[in-house]
């Protein structure tokens, strides 16, 4: 296996850790807003922008991460 | 190349006939892209200006053949570069394939807008009918929901809300254009979103330093720190300052290109495998991917508005919301 081999092997690997930690971290977000909203249906408005924003935001720390796997993917 | 993946795969690229197997992937990738040639409705036409700023002097064209004609550039993969050394040239200014659906955009958006507008301006007081109905709607929810709760002052308010009305009418629009067939998403594309977020960035922090005066906006680099973290805080903040729209750039461009990539993959099955039976499985799936990437077009306008007007307000340094405002702005 040579360093390209390896830079691609890292990308898709990568790429999966990161795909796992996001959908980890807004599931959680998802079921806690969910949770917010049936207990108190009156915020659920404030509650949805709120989770909105969480996820975009960690949806962009998710994307630095795919930005590093393509730079490694287009290595090759 | 257009959204639908079935529509890529029958382009009538002048490059389309003699591609080895192995590049189909690439090439087809390639299309997504931007182009020198106008590419509307399934048909290329060759019409698009070249203007290339290299040398201290600037060239002009009239369109890729009088340039390769002239022969000092020419175009390879789709870029243009220099036939001598084969390096781009300084800067490429030339108006492409994606600029003409950003124009496209702006003119439906100003269109629908000022049909809008005049009917208001002959009738204040009547009713509103048909495209009035769907603007007053959009142009309601984003006052009441995306602007008012971040802005909080009436007056940045009524002086913003052109802004960010323009910003989510025309990503929605060029979204939804992505979608037609024979049509491109010139969101798809990273210089169109960095060019977004590069006109936020200049409203998030501008709009920061005329409202609380530079000593503000260089105390909210501390984060609500005390002084002695300054080391610590400021690097933060600063690169803060960068990843936002940086962020607001990759997270538009890549949810406008992954649906069109899942679709390529999808219909690309059909072609991989040769085999008919694939293609129920390939199209179900292709429409259900459709279908989401609607909801898609609709959303990432949204959050690109929201996220916005939720760093204008963070910029803004809300006392009310301090703890809430420099946890999100630190992460």
């Amino acid at each position: 296996m040579d360093g390209y081999g390896l830079a691609w092997l890292a990308a898709g690997i990568g790429c999966g850790i990161t795909v796992l930690g996001v959908g980890n971290g807004i599931g959680r977000l998802a079921a806690a807003a969910l949770e917010a909203g049936a207990r108190q249906p009156e915020a659920a408005g404030d509650v949805r922008t709120t989770m909105i924003i969480g996820a975009a935001l960690i949806e962009g720390v998710a994307l630095f991460a795919l930005v590093v796997c393509i730079f490694l993917a287009l290595k090759g | 190349m257009s959204s639908s993946g079935t529509d890529t795969l029958h382009t009538q690229s002048p490059h389309a006939e003699e591609i080895p197997p192995s590049q189909v992937i690439p090439h087809l990738l390639e299309e997504l892209g931007d182009h020198h040639e106008l590419n509307i409705a399934f048909t290329t036409a060759d019409v698009l200006p070249i203007i290339l700023y290299d040398d201290g002097g600037w060239h002009f064209y009239q369109n890729v053949h009088a340039m390769e004609e002239a022969g000092a550039y020419r175009l390879v993969k789709g870029h243009v570069v220099r036939t001598s050394d084969g390096r781009a040239p300084a800067l490429d200014l030339s108006v492409t394939n994606l600029v003409v659906f950003q124009w496209i955009g702006m003119l439906l958006v100003i269109g629908l807008f000022f049909l809008a507008g005049r009917r208001y301006r002959r009738a204040p007081l009547a009713p509103p009918r048909g495209i009035q109905n769907a603007l007053e709607a959009v142009v309601v929810y984003i006052r009441d929901e995306v602007v008012r709760p971040n802005l909080r002052s009436e007056r940045l308010v009524r002086a913003f809300m052109p802004y960010f009305v323009g910003l989510f009418c025309f990503i929605l629009v060029l979204n939804l254009l992505g979608l037609l067939p024979g049509m491109h998403t010139a969101t798809g594309s990273i210089g169109t979103t960095a060019a977004l977020a590069i006109t936020a960035f200049l409203v998030i922090n501008g709009l920061a330093i005329r409202e609380v005066g530079i000593k503000g906006w260089l105390h909210h680099l501390l984060g609500g720190a005390p002084v002695y973290l300054a080391p610590i805080m400021v690097p933060i903040e600063i690169l803060g300052l960068f990843t936002k729209p940086f962020a607001l750039t990759v997270r538009l461009f890549a949810n406008m290109s992954a649906g069109h990539i899942i679709l390529l993959s999808l219909v690309g099955l059909i072609f991989y495998f040769r085999s008919i039976f694939v293609a129920p499985m390939s199209i179900g799936f292709s429409i259900f991917i459709y279908l989401l990437e609607t909801l898609v077009c609709f959303l990432q306008a949204y959050i690109f508005t929201i996220l916005t007007a939720v760093f204008v307000g963070l910029a803004l340094g809300d006392h009310a919301d301090d703890h809430h405002g420099h946890a999100v702005s630190a992460s």
